[in-house]
């Protein structure tokens, strides 16, 4: 989950004089949020992914101060629709980063911690919501250093001044040499080619989207007004982080102005603001809470959380906040009013019911047959389904088949593949208790995997492991024989040539027709394979096929 | 006079002193039955037992884990060697354990609330505090009781910090006869029944001769019984607690498609739980198809209206290790929905099901991470369902599990209203995380639909082991599997 760090003293100058850690730390669980930690000068709040808008210190701010009743910020609304400029979007960057959206922020006055929040909020936001800058990227610049209009366009391999520098540097050795240029390089490229967008305005360019802006329209504490490009391959994203930002603005005291965005056969004006409204039966919202709650007091419940609601006939209308992009449904709000009710006044009231329970077959079945293992003086392991081909196979004696299920990116090496069988984890447990009193008895039953006409088969396996200075076939024969005869198996037994039991000291336990496992003494080789060096004996079944 | 009894004294007769492997080898006997001749010898007063004691020094599990990673100051000091820490960081209770041991000892200073080393502090980081180069002395056999004066202080540290504990043991050293033993008559003697065999019952022996008096004291070596493994009983529990609320059992496969772990869920496909970093993707067979063609087609709607992205079937066919049992739910809320539209509602509702299973994780595994985990997963499917519903049902179940739990709002990508549960570790007095829960969201499954609610949860269980079991120190150790550990387990 996103961890946002904010300066405490820029915070609590947002949040009021009498705000303190308790007090925070108290609204900020209520909300849903957890504080990482609370040092002397900042303090680290962790964010769910769906209120993305909450690494802004100032959104933050907006939400804990609405939720407490201190500030009554619903609506954003613009002073006028008359946008500022234009940007010409051309079809150059339809392959590669199709979108822009944008807004003026005039009047500013910024301090350095608005400007550190700014910062911090918008590169977490598009490493998060933005899913590293590939949806999602913004762009801030002193737009009096602008020479509107402006073309988005992706061009050829320029020169550019970025942010930071004096000298100019090709957007390609950008690529190659600058930390950003390396994280970011691969959204430019596809099938191939790598594509180059850019901002330009009459001067050239100002910005390698979505790698680096210019030095000539970096923003500063001097800077009174601001443009902020949003671009990316999410038209709807693209609109809603306009939206979300210019209500960062507004509360930052700015005023906002459209940007027309001019993508030739359609245009339209950004931050759109389009109202949105969510209207819930009161009742829905008070069964699925599970509590009386009242026209009046979901209204104020509303509020808490930053809706302008309103009664609507037996519904409530919400307005959506500009600034949530994670509003789907009516669900999302009942969960809004849920919060701000309190869970922790939510009673618990039981389910009236009166159907039985019960388990699967299989548990029924595995039940007992560990009941008979442990009966035979067997001690039960549990072990991991992840293997490798190593244990599985070559230290067994094999050769790796073709029957088991492939990983393609385990992080650990000893990770390949998904067990076929069991006794390969068994004899690696026993490498480990060599040092322990013989004998040693264990099993183990759980699932095994295998590729069977290129779908996955699921089996529940039980295997078993005897070493002891005296193991030997018969006493693992009567060990098998009791086990089957408990479980009412009716069974015969052959020889069987099978590479990690000793030659003429394995045989294959049938039941009717069917193959349902093995037992015999263990190879020399696969025991000196696995460390150890007193004698053995091992059976595994394939339980699936005996239920 | 018994059997054993007389050849001990044999053995003995015609030597001035014996040690007891000596004996036990020379009499033929076995060690208990040396063993119990001696006590009843000794009793009556024709052997001279003399013993020797032992110490020996045994290591902890919290010391074992500290010769592995450093004692927690140590651990301290290494990261001041980098940078300054804040003290307010230091949230842990190792943290807090190492921080109070480095002030002890002046290796660290704080000055506004920053933790700097000292010069003894940075000394220490390169080489060790006295206490752990003691203790890793005494793991690497290489302490030598003759060096024991100078490293006094620290021993006594160790030991009052439950790190190591002197476990003294009691040896036989010498055994000699006495002059009773010598002269007192070697015969085996007939009138008392010593092993009660067939004779003695059915013949009645009984009545006539009296049964020799053991020693119920005696020392004899205990038998480890056979047991289930810890994580399979209490999964074994845990079922129990379903079932009792009246629950069924169901499964579905750990090898499963992203379209039934992810898009059936409402996990948009750019979601970065899906990632090759978090999730382990299955190169062979590498896809599989879902059949009901008409439920892809609504899934891709239901995606691409709500998350506004272009929505791929090619991604949702791509096996993957499931990263939760909720794939399990998913599976299940569909073809109750599915079934009931066509039975037109001819069910007994509400519908309660739970499902335990391995849930997997692309984890670099070492002794604290494991890659694969088991998972609980509950749905209740009804009419007008509640928060309140879904908060009394969890409560239950972990009561019947013995543990307390309470609820906050939280984030998960299938429910809404959404809550995070934490149930209370009563040995540290302190709530942990367990699992998230609410209802399920109406995209899903048809749920909008159906105009059911549908109560949803996910929980760790073993985390419960933690909290079940206060001398467990990270759940790695559940499955080293080491028949020591398991023959030494308490099953209760």
């Amino acid at each position: 989950m996103p961890v946002i760090t904010f300066d405490k003293k820029y915070l609590y100058s947002m949040l009021g004089a009498d705000m303190n850690d308790d007090k925070l730390s108290d609204q900020v669980s209520k909300l849903g949020f957890e504080i990482e930690t609370v040092g002397a000068d900042d303090i680290a709040l962790e964010i769910t992914p769906n209120r993305l808008d909450l690494l802004d210190g100032v959104g933050f701010s907006r939400t804990v101060k609405n939720f407490m009743h201190k500030s009554k910020k619903y609506v954003y609304r613009l002073q006028d629709d008359v946008p500022k400029f234009s940007i010409l979007v051309e079809p150059s960057v339809k392959k590669v980063r199709p979108f822009i959206s944008g807004l003026v922020a005039q009047g500013l006055t910024l301090s350095g911690s608005d400007l550190v929040n700014l910062i911090n909020f918008s590169e977490k936001f598009c490493e998060t919501y933005g899913r590293g800058r590939r949806k999602i990227a913004i762009g801030m610049h002193n737009f009096d250093k602008l020479k509107t209009p402006l073309v988005y366009r992706s061009g050829s391999d320029e020169d550019f001044v970025a942010l930071g520098n004096e000298a100019s540097m090709k957007y390609s050795k950008i690529l190659e040499s600058t930390e950003k240029g390396k994280q970011y390089s691969q959204i430019l490229k596809s099938d191939k080619v790598c594509y180059y967008p850019e901002l330009i305005d009459s001067e050239g360019p100002i910005a390698f989207i979505p790698i680096l802006n210019s030095e000539r329209t970096k923003i500063t504490t001097a800077t009174k007004n601001i443009f902020v490009d949003i671009t990316g391959t999410s038209e709807y994203a693209v609109n809603k982080t306009a939206d979300l930002l210019t209500a960062t603005f507004m509360d930052m005291g700015a005023e906002v102005k459209k940007v027309r965005i001019n993508y030739g056969k359609t245009q339209m004006d950004t931050p759109e603001l389009a109202e949105r409204y969510v209207v819930v039966p009161l009742t829905r919202i008070e069964r699925e809470i599970g509590a009386v709650i009242g026209f009046n007091n979901v209204i104020s419940l509303a509020n808490k959380m930053g809706y302008e609601a309103a009664l609507v006939g037996n519904n409530i209308r919400f307005r959506v906040p500009e600034y949530r992009l994670d509003i789907i449904g009516e669900q999302d709000v009942i969960e809004d009013v849920a919060i701000a009710y309190g869970y922790e006044y939510i009673r618990p009231a039981p389910i009236f019911y009166s159907q039985r329970g019960g388990l699967e077959g299989s548990t029924l079945f595995n039940r007992k047959a560990a009941e008979v293992a442990i009966g035979l003086g067997f001690t039960e392991f549990s072990n991991s389904y992840l293997t490798n081909e190593e244990v599985n196979f070559n230290k067994m004696g094999l050769h790796r088949d073709d029957g088991a299920v492939a990983l393609k990116n385990a992080k650990t090496e000893a990770i390949s593949m998904m067990r076929t069988w069991l006794l390969p984890s068994l004899l690696g447990n026993l490498s480990l208790s060599t040092k322990e009193k013989l004998p040693q008895n264990v099993f183990e039953l759980d699932l095994v995997f295998a590729v069977k006409d290129s779908s996955v088969n699921e089996a529940y396996h039980i295997a078993g492991v005897s070493i002891d200075t005296k193991a030997n076939f018969n006493d693992m024969k009567a060990a098998v024989e009791g086990f089957l005869k408990a479980l009412g198996i009716e069974h015969a037994v052959t020889e069987l040539n099978h590479k990690s039991f000793i030659p003429g000291r394995c045989a294959e336990i049938k039941a009717g027709s069917k193959r349902i496992g093995m037992f015999g003494e263990l190879h020399p080789l696969v025991l000196k394979n696995f460390g150890i060096e007193e004698p053995g004996t091992a059976f595994e079944m394939d339980l699936s096929t005996l239920e | 006079m018994h059997r054993y009894e007389a050849i001990v004294l044999k053995m003995l007769s015609g030597r001035p002193s014996a040690g007891f492997d000596e004996l036990a080898s020379a009499s033929k006997l076995g060690k208990d039955e040396v063993m119990w001749a001696l006590e009843n010898l000794k009793a009556k007063g024709m052997v001279v037992v003399e013993y020797s004691e032992q110490e020996r020094i045994v290591i902890s599990e919290e010391g074992k884990e500290y010769v592995k990673d450093g004692l927690p100051e140590e651990q301290l000091l290494n990261k001041l060697r980098e940078k300054e820490v804040n003290v307010a960081d230091l949230v842990s209770q190792k943290g807090r354990i190492g921080l109070q041991w480095a002030r002890k000892d002046n290796f660290v200073q704080i000055s506004n609330g920053l933790l700097k080393l000292t010069d003894a502090g940075r000394i220490a980081a390169g080489f060790g505090t006295k206490d752990g180069n003691l203790l890793r002395e005494i793991a690497n056999g290489e302490y030598d009781e003759r060096s024991g004066e100078r490293s006094k202080e620290a021993m006594l540290n160790l030991v009052k910090r439950k790190l190591i504990s002197i476990d003294t043991q009691k040896h036989i050293q010498s055994i000699s006869i006495t002059k009773e033993g010598m002269e007192a008559p070697k015969e085996v003697s007939q009138g008392v029944i010593d092993n009660v065999d067939r004779n003695v019952i059915a013949g009645e022996e009984w009545k006539e001769k009296e049964f020799k008096r053991y020693d119920v004291n005696v020392g004899i070596e205990r038998k480890h019984p056979a047991i289930r493994h810890p994580m399979k009983s209490m999964i074994e529990d845990v079922r129990n607690a379903y079932i009792s609320m009246g629950f069924q059992e169901i499964s579905g496969p750990a090898v499963e498609t992203s379209f039934w772990a992810f898009d059936s869920l409402f996990v948009p496909q750019d979601h970065p739980a899906r990632d090759m970093q978090d999730t382990f993707y299955v190169s062979y067979p590498e896809s599989s198809r879902v059949d009901d063609e008409s439920f892809v087609r609504r899934v891709k709607n239901v995606h691409e209206s709500g998350w506004h992205s272009k929505w791929s079937e090619d991604i949702s066919k791509q096996l993957i290790l499931r990263p939760h049992t909720t794939s399990v739910s998913s599976r299940y809320v569909y073809n109750i929905i599915k079934e009931m539209e066509q039975k037109e509602g001819n069910y007994n509702l509400p519908i309660r099901l739970f499902s335990v299973g391995r849930v997997f994780r692309n984890e670099a595994i070492d002794y604290k991470h494991l890659a694969d985990l088991y998972q609980m997963d509950g749905i209740i499917i009804g009419k007008d369902l509640t928060m309140s519903n879904l908060f009394d049902t969890l409560k239950k179940v972990y009561e019947y599990l013995g543990i307390e739990v309470k609820f906050r709002p939280s984030y998960f990508p299938f429910v809404e209203p959404g809550a995070e549960f934490s149930a209370k570790m009563a040995s540290r007095n302190t709530w942990i995380e367990m699992g998230g829960c609410g209802m399920l969201r109406e995209e899903i499954a048809g749920v909008k639909r159906s105009k059911l609610t549908v109560l949803a949860w996910g929980a760790g269980i073993e985390r419960l082991m933690l909290i079940k079991d206060p001398k467990l120190t990270s759940i790695t150790e559940l499955y080293n599997n080491g028949i020591g550990w398991l023959r030494n387990r308490e099953v209760i």
